[in-house]
């Protein structure tokens, strides 16, 4: 019973992290319609950001907020002078362009900071809470991740619905000459959403690196499941993003803890593929509603 | 068009023939002097020899000293004359702990390097996936780093790979007999590599162990959430945990069991257990719960094999020390760089061995006649003979305290199957030359 107690809070933590890594690229996917590879390296990079400026003495907060800052700089100059020169009526050419950084900024990590592990702290306890004789595998930094991904779930949702500006990306994302037409500024709107979403994704790169181990791919993992929990629920939908994070996050732990590590990966290319079998466009998918 | 395939039949023809004579040619030259023996890689004054290590990816913590170590080590052979006057130069090639890059380095080590031995290659999936290819191109492939039973328990099929440090099996034999006789009601649990490492220390854990093991859990390398199995071992109710990790692992599953307030006592393999790395993967999280790294794998049981950064005064290490000094490219003295310059003596020692003309197949038969008797850092014998070509036969249990291992046993050695466990400190007082060079006789 403890056992399964553990696993499953295991897995909600984790899927959260996911969570907040398939908004990232749900967030790029609603603005330009680009799935970001380099969203990993990207995260990667400005956790490192956060724990130089904490290895320097500074509070753990600080590094915190730099590191979402140089995520919202790093995201906006990406998008500004790399993806706005590819042609945007090719699918598969931006994707190539962000698998290519991928390896770019992962090199350059490899360089600036090193390729050696270093341990990443938390600002909360990393033991459990202990109720009466038995132990909650929940730490103070668990219940900080579960927090902080529903509030940025909720103030996605409230941008992308009740503000001009979420309207406004919405149109450029959907037909950038009609938007154009109307007066949006297309290219800023472009340059905001990809800011955006690199917050986010620096966001779950402090999350999972809070209280484990950091090196130049500590993110690839990530980028994988997040891509899976991202298309599960739709690539379009921020909820359906949470969701497809908590149930890749809670099956994954439960594979792990009963059948075997060895058999992960797989699990999630099962679920993958059960979920597009039964609803191709995805859980949350609006995409059919549209069309009628 | 009748006329021009059969001239070009003709011109085949004489192709094919005159292919076949040069080849028998060839064939006929290489039979008349079996005895010279293959020497690629040697000059009259240099012997180049290299090998592949995770400089950077998820191995490359602590890993990617070992190099370093080897290095410093030949600077200081050549700066006092090198062997039998020859410089050893070390090309070192980054295979990232991934089996498909450590085919490539190998081609590019054997093919435009043109090295004389692979020296040292690391770890058991990335040289396992290149051990045949060295087997086939007859290039001697000594002292690999790692401890699994395949480079040396058929010496009849991999004639040219030698092993080096003790392989799992005994380690996991030499433990399992000592929570045999000293903690005969522990509940054991196994928390192991899911590869080669674990399949062969638990198999050497078994052989004494089998009805104290209460649960066995496996992670696999990349995947960097235990939790689920450090739960599951609780769950179990296993008081005692035997570790088969690398020291990433063993930091995570600190962390797990931190989490889950599980605190069984721990052993990890001296593969992963190094204090100094891992105390330096866990010390960030003092904020939270734990002090020093290093004390919070106080209490935990490991082996050595070799002296370490724990025994300053021991005479090898005063020997590291004064090389590295030296040598070194000034960063610390680690346990991974002792390592590399241990490894790098016993290849020394066998350059030494196979005589001022140096072949590859004399070199590898150097090592089998006089490999067993080499007198080294190393606690116990190498098992080398032309039967065996495993490494270091022994090791001693230790205890971690404040990062420094005290000892719960003499030296033991045993070897692969049902060999016996005996004590033998016979090489535990090698004390190593005053000029730090050894001094082997060539293999007549």
């Amino acid at each position: 019973m403890q056992q399964l107690f553990t696993t499953l809070l295991t897995g909600l933590t984790l899927g959260m992290v996911y969570a907040a890594f398939a908004l990232a690229l749900v967030l790029i996917w609603r603005a330009t319609r680009i799935v970001n590879f380099a969203q990993a390296p990207m995260a990667m990079l400005t956790t490192y950001v956060a724990l130089v400026l904490i290895e320097a003495g500074y509070s753990y907060w600080l590094g915190f907020a730099a590191a979402l800052l140089s995520g919202l700089v790093l995201g906006a100059l990406v998008e500004r002078f790399v993806i706005r020169y590819v042609d945007p009526r090719s699918e598969i050419n931006p994707v190539i362009l962000t698998l290519g950084l991928f390896i770019v900024l992962h090199a350059l990590a490899a360089l600036v900071f090193g390729a050696r592990y270093r341990s990443f702290p938390a600002p909360f306890g990393l033991r459990g809470f202990q109720v009466g004789d038995t132990t909650i595998a929940l730490t103070g930094f668990g219940i900080f991740t579960i927090l902080s991904v529903l509030a940025v779930v909720v103030l996605l949702v409230l941008l992308f619905r009740y503000t001009d500006v979420g309207l406004k990306m919405r149109a450029s994302a959907f037909n950038q000459e009609v938007a154009r037409l109307l007066g949006v500024r297309v290219g800023r709107m472009l340059t905001l959403g990809w800011a955006l979403a690199a917050v986010v994704g620096s966001l779950s790169g402090l999350l999972i690196a809070g209280g484990g181990l950091v090196h130049p791919s500590f993110m690839d993992g990530v980028v994988v499941y997040g891509f899976v929990a991202a298309v599960l629920g739709g690539l379009d939908s921020p909820v359906g993003a949470v969701a497809g994070g908590l149930i890749l996050g809670l099956s994954l732990s439960l594979v792990s803890g009963y059948v075997g590590s060895q058999l992960v990966s797989l699990a999630a290319l099962a679920i993958l593929m059960a979920v597009l079998l039964v609803r191709p466009g995805g859980l949350f998918a609006r995409v059919r509603e549209r069309r009628v | 068009m009748r006329r021009w395939s059969r001239s070009a039949v003709v011109v085949t023809a004489m192709v094919a023939t005159g292919a076949l004579l040069a080849s028998c040619g060839a064939g006929g030259e290489r039979e008349e002097a079996p005895a010279e023996g293959s020497t690629v890689g040697i000059t009259e004054d240099t012997v180049t020899i290299g090998g592949h290590f995770p400089l950077t990816g998820v191995a490359a913590a602590g890993y990617s000293e070992i190099p370093t170590g080897h290095k410093a080590y030949y600077d200081y052979v050549n700066a006092n004359g090198g062997v039998h006057g020859r410089n050893i130069e070390f090309v070192v090639r980054d295979d990232a702990y991934n089996p498909t890059n450590t085919s490539q380095v190998t081609n590019e080590l054997v093919l435009d390097d043109e090295i004389f031995a692979m020296v040292s290659g690391l770890g058991t999936p990335t040289h396992g996936a290149v051990v045949d290819f060295l087997n086939d191109e007859k290039v001697p492939d000594l002292f690999v780093s790692s401890g699994s039973l395949q480079w040396g328990d058929k010496p009849k099929e991999r004639p040219f790979t030698f092993g080096w440090q003790p392989d799992y099996e005994i380690e996991g034999k030499i433990l399992g007999d000592y929570v045999k006789k000293n903690m005969p009601d522990a509940k054991v649990g196994l928390f192991l590599q899911d590869d080669d490492f674990g399949r062969d220390a638990e198999k050497g854990v078994r052989r004494f162990l089998d009805d104290q093991i209460v649960d066995v859990q496996r992670y696999t390398s990349g995947n960097t959430d235990v939790a689920p199995q450090i739960a599951a071992l609780q769950a179990s109710g296993a008081d005692l945990v035997l570790g088969f990790t690398t020291p990433s692992y063993t930091a995570l599953s600190q962390l797990v069991a931190l989490r889950l307030r599980y605190q069984p006592k721990w052993f990890y393999s001296n593969v992963g257990s190094d204090p100094a790395l891992v105390g330096s993967l866990l010390a960030q999280f003092s904020e939270g719960a734990v002090k020093g790294g290093a004390q919070l794998l106080d209490g935990v049981m490991t082996t050595e094999y070799i002296p370490g950064t724990d025994a300053p005064e021991d005479p090898w290490m005063r020997l590291w020390q004064k090389v590295w000094d030296a040598h070194g490219d000034g960063e610390e003295l680690t346990n991974y760089r002792v390592y590399g310059m241990s490894q790098a003596y016993t290849f020394v020692q066998a350059l030494q061995a196979a005589g001022p003309n140096p072949t590859r197949e004399g070199i590898v038969e150097a090592v089998e006649r006089a490999g067993g008797d080499f007198e080294g850092p190393a606690l116990a014998p190498f098992r080398f003979s032309s039967d065996s070509h495993m490494g270091v036969s022994g090791m001693q249990l230790v205890e971690l305290k404040g990062g420094v291992g005290e000892e719960l046993t003499p030296v033991l050695v045993s070897d692969i199957g049902d060999a016996p466990i005996d004590e033998d400190d016979s090489a535990a007082s090698d004390s190593p030359p005053e000029n730090g060079i050894p001094d082997q006789e060539t293999v007549e």
